[in-house]
């Protein structure tokens, strides 16, 4: 996926973070947009987003990562500074074969904190810990 | 802050460096080490001890063998070299991923966070922790990489935010995977992965010596990943690493194909005798 792409799904969510501030509506040109950009994830993406699957967890030392509740029901982490899940779809879909940007996990993120609809949680730093390496969940 | 291996290879240079290429200061570059184990821990360790030596930052450097010897002598390489400001170095021995995770993943909690963190031989850590061969699940290796990312991104908020003025914290990584029948496209795609979350390149080729010096020699190429060369380029910027036989070491640049070396070094080589003109290097 080229940086062009990338520059252009950061100022897409740009726009819907401008849009949505104003309106508290996605007008049909951006859904568009996204999906033409992201593809089949970008509704289900949205649809995480509907249900508030997205939680913001933050530490006292300021640090910040993204949980995001799937389908399935289970928990997956992603960063806040790149764009990583480890979820299999992004394992296969952008890692290995380079056709996505995102999977629907990590657009849910990106969407959820452009539109303000992350649920917060705070936890200790050594949770927080635990949380980024992977070896626990905030609160499943 | 310039890129830290550029740093190193003009500190360790053998005389005055006219290129002028550098990298845009505070543009991301962490960078992966790409070559043979030994000449890859040397560059790191280089790395390490030019940051806190010449660039006073504290350096976290991850490796799971501790430093038994070194191909290189400092003292020889660098005559006065103070070496008291290698307490800035933290080695740190884990010995699992799950350890070298949670390390890295606690680096938020620490009161003095490191500026520079350096991994030795990470596809060390992606092994052990599992069967099969690394290309059959990318996911460990983006993990490792996302995370050191996003810890390097938070450590530089934090300094920026102490007035520090020592630049974004970055991070290097060696890793050199070994795939079965040595698939050069498995290790591409590995790279790949990886050079998702770093920036610069820096590959270390073996040259075949005479076996007469006793000397060492690799072909050092920097190059920028995909996110950077529109700043940087798409030329690989070269150098020439050698290791003497008293372990003194010298990077010396490659321009045009030519290695710059100092006018009074008359170096013998297969295709003649070689002098260069001073007027070159000032």
């Amino acid at each position: 996926m080229g940086s062009c792409l990338l520059s252009v799904a950061e100022q897409l969510f740009k726009d819907l973070q401008r849009t949505y501030t104003q309106t508290k509506h996605i007008p049909d040109d951006l859904l568009i947009a996204l999906r033409f950009v992201f593809g089949p994830c970008a509704l289900q993406a949205l649809d995480l987003v509907e249900k508030r699957s997205v939680k913001c967890v933050t530490s006292p030392s300021g640090r910040k990562v993204f949980q995001v509740l799937g389908g399935s029901g289970r928990l997956y982490t992603c960063y806040s500074s790149c764009h990583y899940c480890p979820c299999p779809a992004f394992s296969f879909s952008v890692l290995r074969r380079n056709e996505s940007l995102m999977c629907k996990h990590l657009l849910a993120a990106c969407l959820s904190q452009a539109m303000g609809l992350c649920q917060q949680e705070q936890v200790s730093d050594q949770q927080m810990t635990h949380v980024l390496s992977g070896q626990t969940e905030a609160n499943t | 802050m310039a890129d830290i291996l550029e740093v190193v290879f003009r500190r360790f240079a053998s005389g005055p460096v006219t290129s002028d290429a550098r990298l845009p200061p505070d543009v991301e570059s962490n960078t992966v080490v790409h070559g043979d184990r030994d000449s890859s821990r040397c560059v790191l360790f280089l790395a390490a001890v030019t940051a806190a030596t010449d660039l006073g930052l504290k350096v976290l450097f991850f490796t799971q063998t501790p430093f038994e010897s070194l191909q290189v002598s400092l003292r020889g390489s660098v005559p006065g070299l103070k070496l008291e400001a290698l307490k800035n170095v933290k080695f740190v021995y884990a010995k699992t991923l799950e350890e070298f995770l949670e390390d890295v993943a606690s680096l938020h909690e620490l009161d003095s966070p490191p500026s520079l963190i350096i991994v030795d031989d990470l596809e060390r850590y992606l092994h052990r922790s599992r069967g099969g061969t690394l290309q059959d699940d990318l996911s460990p290796v983006a993990h490792v990489a996302a995370l050191l990312h996003d810890t390097a991104a938070f450590l530089t908020q934090i300094l920026h935010g102490r007035g520090e003025n020592k630049g974004p914290c970055k991070f290097i990584v060696s890793f050199y995977p070994e795939c079965d029948g040595g698939e050069r496209q498995a290790a591409d795609l590995l790279l790949s992965v990886l050079e998702r979350y770093l920036q610069v390149r820096c590959t270390l080729d073996e040259v075949r010596g005479d076996g007469v010096t006793g000397q060492k020699e690799w072909r050092v190429y920097l190059s920028a990943t995909r996110p950077l060369q529109d700043q940087w380029g798409v030329q690989a910027r070269q150098w020439c690493l050698v290791v003497q036989s008293s372990g003194a070491v010298e990077f010396r640049p490659v321009i045009d194909g030519e290695q710059e070396i100092p006018e009074e070094q008359n170096i013998s080589r297969e295709e003649g005798d070689v002098e260069t003109d001073n007027k070159r290097l000032n």
